[in-house]
């Protein structure tokens, strides 16, 4: 009960503050232009397929994607091209000839693939930023606003303090997600059309050894892709979330806090740089926060690295976040 | 025998290697209004905030209504209200909200209770604007307005009439003689002006470099007394006093004698230095020994 009231609080304080409305502001935004832009490029493509190959856009897309193998192919031969950029043009053309083969049209843009794409595009950066935004002055706004000295003197013990505002980022991050979804189905359905409920999608591709292993594949309906990666998208988003909620109990500054988080993300993602050579980066979170490319069959496969890796990884990352933010801030001295 | 609302025993807070609060020992009654006097950087704020669980004692103890406020924290802080340095309140809230906000930790305050002391404070006419269009004074009434809604049994008060214009003062000391006595609050103030306590508190602790260095009920500051005496043959005045009253007299200039007199009547010393033969050519009232003290040590304190 009164955790509910705790919660509550904390929730109105987002509201009060604007933190929400600018992280969903932000996020339509970028829906637009990403949407515009998906639209667009796909009016050029169709347009210099028609001028290459002589075919009318995609309406016939068998003939479009055996273009592409072609070129591929093509590529593959050239004595230029490096092992590892050769493995994974392999893996691309076996995926294609794998949609020939089950009559699957990869091309057709509609508002549950343009969802789907927009969030695996984001998950690198576009959506721990959001989350960043949302939740890296919980703590730390209280402590530059002084509010914390009234907060922390009420006959409520700290960590359940503490806890209510871990549970608010939970509530609101599975909010800020359901609102992104909704945007992105609206906005594009309005150049795409809301179509592709129902199309197949496959998944449960795998590589070894740079080959397609094609045993355990399925089809899945567009839907339900989507919500597969949307169910994704959101663990991302609880783990960028754990990880700023902690950076924002340890500083005093909400400016130190966006910060230290960012810089952490950036600075992290391009140590995914070394993954090959060198093992350390694997265990940084944000070597592991492209999750959706484990069922899509689009990653650059690292040898060792699989969603069970990745999964075990980031929670390992939530656990302690969290254990980190209480142990500190039951425990610090409030000098504000 | 009243209640003790507030306990510390031989507290002290090490921050670095500096000790900025050593040894205090100090209780509060209900209905006592107690003034916590020192120059700024003296170590009131740190004392408040090691009473309210905000930093956490080197060592000692702290009790509030026999509550350990280490080991019972929340049973101690729920008899507790307060304002620590500043009313900081949520900006983007109203008052009304910041209300709310705090309300709905303590199941104990109801809606009607928040109007009551928001009429108590005087801020009805401005509770429902945004606290970043407050002035400091309104700001302050808030901060008072949060603190009294749970009907704490210790009400903590940190530099309270910061802001305040001189009407919104005297209102100030109106409510707080009316929640200490009717409602039977015990207050701590904390100030680093002395008038000011001393027309409101029953008792004041003057606190410098981290030490409570004097603790005096009001009634006796009041009749405690400096005079100076001009006269010709002070050492003989000095003799007479310490004979006659046990007065330890000092010169304090060439033909001058300083004393603090207590509850002696100065004009029967007059009479008896008279009757003595001594000659004085004047003699003058210094005000009070706590005053003599605190401005000394303001005057030449360092700041911890």
């Amino acid at each position: 009960m009164k955790l509910y009231n705790l919660v509550k609080n904390e929730v109105f304080k987002m509201i009060g503050k604007k933190r929400l409305y600018i992280t969903l502001g932000i996020a339509f935004v970028i829906i637009v232009a990403f949407a515009y832009g998906q639209y667009h490029s796909l009016d050029r493509t169709k347009e210099n397929l028609s001028k290459r190959i002589g075919i009318e856009a995609t309406s016939d897309w068998r003939q479009v994607l055996q273009q592409q193998l072609i070129d591929i192919k093509r590529r593959m031969d050239s004595p230029y091209m490096d092992d590892d950029r050769r493995a994974n043009l392999r893996v691309r053309a076996e995926q294609m000839q794998f949609y020939l083969d089950e009559d699957i049209n990869p091309l057709e843009v509609s508002a549950v693939t343009f969802s789907t794409k927009f969030i695996e595009q984001s998950l690198l950066f576009l959506l721990p930023l959001l989350m960043i935004i949302l939740s890296a002055d919980i703590v730390s706004g209280e402590l530059s606003g002084g509010t914390i000295k009234l907060l922390l003197v009420r006959g409520v013990s700290r960590w359940k303090i503490l806890l209510s505002k871990y549970i608010t980022i939970i509530l609101l991050e599975a909010l800020v997600m359901f609102f992104v979804l909704i945007f992105s189905i609206g906005v594009s359905g309005i150049f795409f059309g809301y179509g592709g409920w129902t199309t197949p999608v496959v998944t449960g591709f795998k590589v070894v050894a740079g080959k397609l292993v094609t045993s355990d594949i399925v089809n899945v309906p567009g839907w339900k892709y989507l919500m597969m990666t949307y169910g994704l998208a959101y663990f991302v988003a609880v783990v960028v979330g754990s990880v700023s909620f902690m950076i924002s109990t340890l500083v005093r500054s909400t400016a130190a806090s966006i910060g230290i988080v960012l810089s952490t993300l950036i600075g992290g993602t391009l140590l995914t740089n070394f993954l090959e050579d060198w093992k350390l980066p694997r265990y940084f979170f944000t070597a592991n926060l492209r999750l959706t490319d484990y069922i899509s069959g689009s990653l650059n496969p690292i040898e060792g690295m699989d969603m069970t890796f990745s999964l075990t990884v980031l929670s390992v990352w939530i656990i302690i976040s969290i254990f980190v933010s209480f142990a500190y801030f039951t425990r610090r001295d409030i000098l504000v | 025998m009243m209640a003790q609302i507030l306990e510390l025993k031989e507290v002290s807070k090490r921050l670095g290697n500096k000790d900025v609060v050593r040894d205090v020992n100090l209780s509060v009654s209900s209905s006592e209004i107690f003034g916590f006097l020192g120059p700024n950087g003296a170590g009131k704020t740190t004392t408040i905030r090691m009473i309210v669980g905000l930093i956490k004692p080197t060592s000692g103890q702290i009790n509030i209504c026999g509550y350990s406020i280490k080991k019972d924290f929340k049973k101690a802080m729920s008899n507790v209200g307060c304002i620590i340095e500043s009313p900081d309140m949520y900006k983007y809230f109203t008052g009304m909200e910041n209300l709310q906000h705090f309300a709905a930790m303590d199941k104990r305050i109801t809606k009607e209770r928040i109007d009551e002391v928001v009429e108590m404070v005087g801020l009805s006419h401005r509770i429902n604007d945004k606290v970043s269009t407050y002035s400091l004074g309104m700001r302050q009434r808030l901060g008072i307005a949060q603190a009294i809604m749970g009907r704490p049994k210790l009400l903590i008060l940190d530099e309270p009439t910061n802001g305040l214009d001189p009407a919104g003062i005297a209102e100030f000391r109106h409510l707080i003689r009316r929640l200490a006595y009717e409602e039977g609050m015990g207050v701590f103030i904390s100030s680093h002006i002395l008038s000011e306590l001393q027309l409101i508190c029953d008792t004041v602790a003057i606190v410098s470099k981290g030490r409570v260095v004097k603790s005096v009920k009001v009634k006796e500051i009041v009749e405690d007394m400096i005079v100076e005496w001009f006269l010709d043959k002070p050492e003989r005045a000095i003799e007479i006093l310490k004979e006659r009253w046990n007065i330890d007299g000092e010169q304090s200039r060439k033909n001058s004698v300083k004393a603090c007199i207590g509850t002696v009547r100065v004009e029967d010393i007059n009479r008896t230095f008279f009757n003595e033969g001594l000659v004085i050519s004047y003699c003058e009232s210094h005000g009070n020994s706590l005053e003599e003290l605190f401005l000394k040590l303001t005057e030449g304190d360092e700041i911890v």
